[in-house]
């Protein structure tokens, strides 16, 4: 097996996951998981190890997706927009899923890179040391954003408006 | 540590930390805090939940797309390095080699030409500082005689001239003249 090889099993799931997640579409996910994967590859001989490769994967995949989403972001579904389409599916069969889908469209409201620090640590359970080291920043303003994140989030799944148009 | 929980409390305990006893006894007692709490471990879990939909890629066709990528990009780069090494730059380069080799050729004969001329060319003579003409006053607060031993002797009479030649010659002949 290649290096090539052994870098892509080993990171791939986790690197499509995150990409994934910014996109809500596969074939776009798939689209940024390569992106990241070609300028890994491309950058590898400027790679100091100064960190672990994962974190520098990790590192790639979050600022090459927020460029994404922000170049990309007047292609988001606007909070008014998005109310019309729950409405029309308001006779979905089962009301778990319309509730998945409606947070999943309140965390892509939430700003770029605090979606990114939430995504790393719910759902990659990455520790707090390992997030500040991708992003930069430090362990206490990692904490403080997983939790302002995830207060926006409640703030947002609780906004009358929303609940009003999602009982109809 | 008095007072409702702060973010970093109710980040523990979304992910399993314990609380100390006292502020456990406050989360119990505070219905504020129970129900940020509440609500905070809803939206947690909802947002773990989102992972499961994932849909799964071919992993197979992943890689060997990745690699198809690489490998264009490198074909790009190399292809555009040699546009700038192929045929539309060839003329262009060929004029400038024989530019270069033009100006390299009359430099170099210009320079030997200059240092032909410069090992053949006559020195022109050196001026000569004027010859001093002295009178007899310059000549004498010199300590010079103006006139030489020559005309000395021409103003000598036969006589002294006779005995100056003798003077002069005593010494080839082995005799020493006394004054």
């Amino acid at each position: 097996m290649t290096a090539f090889d052994e870098l892509m099993i080993r990171y791939e799931r986790q690197i499509y996951r995150v990409c994934y997640r910014f996109v809500e579409n596969r074939e776009d996910a798939m689209d940024l998981a390569q992106e990241v994967f070609i300028k890994a590859f491309e950058h590898l001989p400027t790679f100091r190890q100064e960190s672990s490769l994962k974190t520098w994967l990790y590192r790639i995949a979050m600022n090459h997706c927020i460029n994404h989403v922000k170049k990309h972001s007047q292609e988001f579904v606007e909070v008014t927009e998005y109310t019309s389409s729950v409405r029309a599916s308001a006779h979905a069969q089962m009301e778990e899923r319309e509730q998945r889908e409606h947070l999943r469209r309140m965390v892509k409201h939430l700003p770029p890179k605090q979606k990114a620090i939430l995504e790393l640590r719910i759902n990659e359970q990455l520790s707090y040391e390992e997030i500040a080291k991708i992003s930069g920043r430090s362990v206490s303003t990692i904490k403080a954003s997983v939790f302002f994140a995830l207060g926006k989030l409640r703030k947002l799944v609780k906004d009358p408006r929303i609940q009003k148009i999602r009982r109809v | 540590m008095f007072g409702h929980l702060k973010a970093q409390e109710f980040l523990n305990l979304m992910e399993g930390a314990e609380l100390p006893a006292e502020r456990k006894l406050h989360l119990d007692g505070c219905a504020r805090c129970t129900a940020t709490l509440t609500s905070m471990l809803s939206v947690h879990g909802g947002v773990t939940s989102l992972d499961a939909d994932i849909p799964e890629p071919d992993w197979a066709e992943f890689r060997s797309s990745v690699r198809d990528r690489l490998l264009s990009r490198a074909a790009q780069r190399s292809s555009a390095v040699r546009r700038w090494t192929g045929w539309p730059i060839r003329p262009a380069a060929a004029w400038a080699l024989s530019l270069v080799v033009a100006v390299g050729i009359t430099t170099a004969a210009f320079l030997w030409n200059m240092e032909r001329m410069q090992t053949t060319v006559v020195e022109p003579p050196r001026p000569q500082p004027p010859a001093i003409e002295l009178n007899d006053v310059e000549a004498m607060s010199l300590g010079w005689s103006k006139t030489s031993l020559f005309d000395d002797l021409i103003q000598l009479n036969d006589a002294q001239a006779e005995q100056v030649r003798a003077m002069l010659e005593s010494p080839q002949k082995g005799t020493q003249y006394h004054q």
